[in-house]
């Protein structure tokens, strides 16, 4: 064989193996691009949280407070709830408004205030930061104040309005939290309906120690509620 | 004999480089080689090999063509041109010192091009790439093969560099052409316009952490968790690239930990929580001013022990949080609080009002999203796209055409129907305002519908979908 001919074969073996390589490479690249373009894709969109206790008749419940009480849109903001109001919209018993919450046991606190009072002590602004900044995905937070049945109805209905006031007030002085008046709604039921019992001594409260019926419904009661509504 | 067998060996090296490169072109994520032994070890996690072949160092031309051309196929056109030199010489019997000479010159290249490469890999990325390794002792390999057999040589005779340049040069511009010429091209549109846009973009609550402020540049966001693998990579990708300046970055925290994320099912990223409170309180709170030194140093802290970081979270995370603080001592006080853990909340809500994807990391220029798939060998070539004049033109023709923001919906029946009554009443003390409506209202798209498929404008309806997987990087085959 002649010198040339090794020369040739040589440099063509030179520049075809490289050659074949890139283009078999971009012709599989090419395939492969062309099938994961109509192919979908798999990845979660960021949303607001929505509890698995969220079942359709808590969210209607919720959606019929949330609106009633100016938490939504359209809904007259700018408005609050009156005990009589609260009872109407939710439709439900004492009983069963109070059972509404329940699972949020875990995610509720009790801002406990002394009799006739509506300040807020040192345990309760503790409570009330901790409560506000475990926010996560939630949408409403809410702050349903309560009094025990002494005094007459007109007082005790004006002093839950104060203690849902108090806790809101310090929210904002604390956080200076634009959102606040977007997703905080109050409740103030006074002593007329959904009397908390003795039961809710147990959850997280910011008091220690005793806990008669008459403590725990001198009381704002706040949670976020993880319901997409 | 030598230089032929550095000249196979680093043309093996050099072809799996490319092969790795160019399997990329598809943009998606794949097991690259990394060691030593020719062919062996493929792997798909982070490696030096990977850090590598990201880097703006590996391929030219990025601007121009998606991912540049690498220059591992010009290292493959080279070492088979050496191996045919080489090749021939054997082939003969016989050689002469004018050839060996050429040979000897031509090995120079890549034992020049070794040496400027392995300082860049060792200085500039703090990396160890096996496969390049391999290619540098075949390059020095050749060197030696070919001066040994030059020095064998005698008589002493004229060297014919031309004919050698030609063939040489012929080779890789034949290479380059067809690579060229064959790779994938992405629509150039799609590259401009990006996949999706952000409907709520503006910094309400503050949560913006300054990144890279270059006034006068193009502002962007890069949604990012500091314990994320990916985040560290492609902020190295956008730190080297020259376009990095042309962006005034704020970061949007986004860590991918269930700790604090409700999105995320469980902690990918143990820890991140934490270090993102870090950085808030780093960058203050309070607004105004935010500290960007600050924030950077924690971030980059953050970056650089990022395994560690996570491993002593998922044992004991009060233990890292104490870490930081005797790293950080200006964060005491602060780490933890109610305020700075409502404020990396608000960061998080940042990222539901945009409906934006669960994945980090996610860049945003002018508002519209960088495609994932065009975040490391496709970033030079889509960012001069997104910075260009007309993607402004677009955007902002985008902007003009896009439709109000819906209305709140009609509140339900039953309040309506007490809303005489309630009107009624005082409201002075009434503090109750709607509640974040849009997103929790909006309908929901199809399931697989995630924002960087749909159209930009239909991002805003993308809240309240099923949430598949979380993502912490581009799609995996």
């Amino acid at each position: 064989m002649s010198d040339t001919s090794k020369r040739w074969i040589l440099l063509v073996a030179a520049l075809a193996i490289p050659l074949v390589l890139v283009v078999t490479s971009a012709a599989s690249a090419q395939s492969r691009l062309g099938a994961s373009k109509s192919a979908t894709r798999d990845v979660a969109t960021a949303s607001v949280a929505n509890d698995a206790y969220c079942t359709p008749e808590l969210k209607a419940i919720v959606r019929r407070v949330a609106g009633a009480c100016g938490l939504l849109e359209g809904g007259g903001g700018g408005r609050g709830c009156q005990p009589l109001q609260a009872k109407k919209v939710a439709a439900l018993s004492g009983r069963d408004f109070n059972a509404m919450f329940k699972p949020l046991m875990n995610r509720a606190h009790i801002i406990q205030f002394d009799s006739t009072k509506a300040e807020l002590d040192p345990a309760a602004r503790a409570l009330v930061e901790k409560a506000w900044s475990d926010q996560r995905g939630a949408s409403f937070f809410f702050i349903v104040s309560r009094s025990s049945p002494d005094g007459d109805e007109q007082y005790n209905e004006a002093l839950s309005r104060d203690r849902a006031k108090s806790v809101l007030d310090y929210l904002d002085q604390k956080f200076h939290d634009e959102d606040l008046k977007k997703e905080a709604g109050l409740l103030w039921l006074g002593e007329e309906f959904a009397q908390l019992s003795d039961e809710f001594c147990s959850w997280n409260r910011s008091r220690s120690g005793s806990c008669s019926r008459a403590d725990i419904n001198r009381s704002a009661f706040v949670a976020w509620i993880d319901c997409a509504i | 004999m030598v230089a032929l067998a550095g000249a196979l060996v680093g043309a093996v090296f050099s072809g799996l480089s490319t092969t790795d490169f160019m399997a990329h072109l598809d943009r998606q994520v794949h097991a690259i080689h990394c060691s030593f032994l020719p062919g062996a070890a493929k792997e798909i996690a982070e490696s030096g090999c990977r850090t590598v072949m990201m880097s703006p160092y590996s391929s030219f031309f990025r601007e121009q063509l998606w991912g540049g051309v690498p220059v591992s196929l010009w290292a493959l056109a080279v070492f088979a041109f050496l191996a045919y030199r080489a090749g021939l010489m054997l082939w003969r019997g016989q050689t002469s010192s004018g050839e060996t000479k050429v040979l000897l010159v031509a090995t120079v290249l890549p034992v020049l091009m070794s040496v400027v490469y392995g300082v860049l890999a060792v200085y500039k990325l703090d990396a160890l790439c096996k496969v390049c390794v391999g290619i540098y002792a075949a390059s020095a390999a050749c060197f030696v093969g070919a001066f040994l057999a030059h020095r064998a040589q005698n008589p002493w005779s004229g060297a014919r560099f031309g004919p050698a340049l030609v063939e040489g040069v012929g080779l890789v511009a034949a290479l380059t052409l067809a690579y060229v010429v064959l790779v994938p091209k992405p629509d150039p549109r799609t590259s401009m316009r990006g996949c999706g846009s952000l409907v709520r973009a503006e910094d309400a609550a503050g949560v913006m952490i300054p990144l890279a402020p270059h006034a006068g540049g193009a502002a962007s966001i890069e949604v990012l968790d500091p314990l994320c693998p990916s985040c560290k990579a492609f902020d190295a990708r956008l730190a080297a690239s020259s376009l990095g300046e042309r962006l005034d970055l704020n970061g949007v925290l986004f860590p991918l930990d269930s700790t604090c994320n409700w999105m995320v099912t469980e902690s990918i990223h143990p820890g991140a929580c934490a270090v993102s409170e870090a950085i808030l309180c780093a960058a203050g709170v309070r607004g105004g001013t935010r500290n960007a030194a600050e924030a950077g140093a924690v971030l980059q802290w953050a970056f650089a022990r990022q395994a560690e970081l996570r491993e002593l979270a998922a044992r004991n995370e009060g233990a890292l949080r104490e870490r930081i603080e005797r790293e950080f001592p200006g964060v005491k006080g602060c780490l933890g609080s109610a305020v700075v853990k409502s404020k990396l909340t608000k960061s998080l809500r940042w990222a539901v009002a945009n409906a934006i994807p669960v994945l980090t990391p996610q860049l945003f220029v002018g508002g519209s999203r960088m495609c994932d798939e065009d975040t490391d060998l496709g970033l030079e070539y889509t960012l001069t796209r997104m910075l260009s004049p007309e993607a402004a033109q677009e955007r902002a023709r985008r902007r003009a055409a896009e439709p109000p923001r819906a209305p709140p919906p009609p509140p339900p029946t039953v309040a309506a129907e007490l809303q005489p009554a309630v009107a009624a009443e005082p409201v002075a003390e009434v503090v109750a305002k709607p509640v974040t409506p849009e997103p929790s209202l909006a309908p929901a798209p199809p399931p697989a519908a995630a924002p960087s498929l749909v159209p930009a404008a239909a991002d805003a309806a993308a809240v309240g979908a099923p949430s598949p997987a979380p993502a912490d990087e581009k799609v995996r085959p």
